[in-house]
């Protein structure tokens, strides 16, 4: 039964890797655009000298992080549209008349999505270093947690999205704001440090500004604060209850 | 009982809020029949079927299929049911043959997705993608979803809805070949012409019941003897036309008169109408068929709930 099970989570894995290919959303938002990000700072940090603010760090260093979970949020914004799609057109149903359960078909998108945010790890922190010199000096368990989290709470978020979001009409147009927002929330225009009260406080504990903030203390100055980690935690659990409690198979 | 019976429907009754969908429907389906459930738009039968499957549960009511309960041996159920979804569609760029290995990977005993293809006529379209089919290709690729965990019962729901004769014509024999697999099959329809054609029994539902419930011979029959439609040389009123020995219904419609009846119907009409110098032209004699006892049915329901009885 379970080497069964197995088989089927392969094939099913298998297909929406491919699918996934046909329709490279998640693919180019999620390994494109931060490439596309990593490029243009990196440049910049050429022609900048480095030091920002008197850091001893050059701009590069300074926006992987948020190049990071700018990638998280490119790929988990693209669920609603493949989830939304496959619900409206009646293919989850006619999943769940055979003999595995539709479940399974949301965990292999959900495990190749993992795999997609893990590649975009790689190539955003091996391409900082060894094409624009980046100097990630890391320490493994606070990063790694950060990261985790940030994943966790940001695909939480596209689960929501999917669970909501009635009709593929309305996916592109709310999942094209949401993103926005989320990208604007990170900092990626203005950064948190650079703003007045309210809206600081706002960025510092929105599900980007939090992912953002962690990985880049736990990056720079040796951890990242429990507020942003435990911001990311409820997050997580939140959205996960939104989104199991309204996710609907047709 | 003769053969056996592979699915017992009792009793059943589906509500969607207010709506009742499915009232009171019982009936049982044999091991190895095409069994047809038939009836117009919204009379309950995509309810029904969906029940069956597992797909739905019932508010009350039992259902046994190979002697399991579709909602609590969902997964026994579902190695032995293929399912064949009204208006379901794949992902646009799945191909053919991806669909097919995959849904085969779900079942312990499927059959070879290759060699189902080719006997489907799609082999050669493994690798169109899904968006790129035509109806009929589409239709193909639905049933051999169906049939590739090797079902010992298939359930199809309006399978030829939107498909031109040819294609419609072509899947009928599929239906045939599939039943003659010793695969029991359940057609949900509302064409009366496939239902007649194809079905070992079948039954009627309108108004989320079952109206009757026989082979498509026994159903035809009660429509009673035989329909002449023509169109007299001048007007004749019902009382000379009821006076025609077997004659029992009158209906006009334009210029038509169409008399239902017993008996050798068009000769003793012929003959009773030149005896008063009316002649009789184009002339049209056939038995009563399926659909005459569907919409005999029908309409009886449709006054019935109106609370009007027809004269």
């Amino acid at each position: 039964m379970t080497g069964r099970s197995g088989v089927r989570f392969a094939e099913l894995l298998k297909v929406q890797a491919k699918l996934a290919l046909r329709e490279p959303y998640a693919a180019l938002g999620g390994i494109g655009l931060p490439v596309i990000l990593l490029v243009v700072f990196g440049f910049i940090g050429r022609n900048v000298p480095g030091n920002v603010g008197s850091t001893g760090l050059t701009i590069v260093d300074l926006w992987i992080p948020t190049i990071l979970v700018i990638s998280f949020i490119a790929i988990s914004i693209s669920l609603p549209n493949t989830l939304v799609r496959d619900r409206e057109i009646g293919w989850l149903r006619r999943v769940s008349t055979t003999p595995v359960n539709p479940s399974m078909l949301l965990a292999a998108q959900l495990v190749f999505d993992l795999i997609l945010a893990a590649l975009a790890i790689v190539i955003i922190i091996l391409g900082g270093a060894l094409v624009f010199g980046a100097s990630l000096h890391v320490q493994i368990l606070p990063f790694g947690v950060s990261l985790v989290l940030s994943i966790a709470e940001i695909f939480a978020l596209g689960l929501v999205l999917a669970a909501l979001i009635p009709s593929q009409t309305f996916a592109s147009a709310v999942a094209g704001l949401v993103f926005f927002a989320l990208l604007f929330l990170s900092g990626l225009w203005v950064q948190p440090a650079q703003v007045g009260d309210p809206l600081r406080t706002i960025m510092y504990y929105s599900p980007s500004g939090a992912a953002v903030r962690a990985v880049l203390d736990s990056v720079f100055n040796g951890g990242p604060p429990y507020a942003a980690l435990l911001t990311m935690a409820v997050y997580t659990v939140v959205f996960g209850f939104i989104a199991i409690r309204y996710f609907r198979w047709e | 009982m003769n053969a056996a019976e592979v699915v017992t429907v009792q009793h059943l009754v589906k509500r969607y809020g207010h709506r009742i969908a499915v009232d009171d429907v019982s009936l049982s389906i044999r091991e190895g029949e095409i069994f047809g459930i038939i009836g117009p738009n919204g009379a309950g039968k995509t309810t029904t079927v969906e029940c069956i499957s597992g797909l739905r549960a019932p508010d009350s009511g039992s259902i046994s299929v190979y002697g399991l309960s579709p909602q609590k041996d969902r997964n026994r159920i579902r190695e032995l049911v293929g399912v064949q979804l009204q208006e379901s569609a794949l992902p646009p760029r799945l191909t053919v043959g991806e669909a097919v290995r995959l849904f085969a990977s779900f079942y312990p005993n499927p059959l070879d997705p290759d060699q189902l293809l080719e006997s489907l006529g799609i082999g050669q379209i493994d690798k169109s993608q899904f968006k790129s089919l035509s109806g009929g290709q589409k239709q193909r690729l639905s049933i051999a979803l169906a049939l590739v965990g090797n079902p010992r019962l298939a359930i199809l729901d309006e399978l030829t809805t939107g498909l031109d004769p040819e294609a419609r014509r072509e899947t009928w024999s599929l239906i045939e070949r599939m039943r003659d697999r010793g695969v029991t099959v359940i057609l949900v329809t509302h064409f009366m012409d496939e239902a007649e054609k194809l079905c070992d029994r079948l039954a009627l539902i309108s108004h989320g019941t079952v109206r009757t419930l026989d082979t498509p011979e026994a159903i035809a029959a009660t429509a009673g003897g035989s329909r002449v439609r023509f169109v007299p040389s001048q007007p004749v009123d019902d009382q000379t036309l009821r006076a025609i020995p077997g004659v029992n219904e009158i209906e006009r419609k334009q210029r038509y008169v169409t008399v239902v009846g017993t008996g050798d119907l068009a000769p003793s009409l012929i003959a009773a109408l030149a005896a008063i110098g009316v002649r009789v032209a184009e002339l049209e004699a056939r038995a009563g068929n399926l659909e005459d006892a569907f919409l005999e049915m029908t309409k009886e329901d449709a006054s019935r709930v109106e609370g009007v009885v027809e004269s």
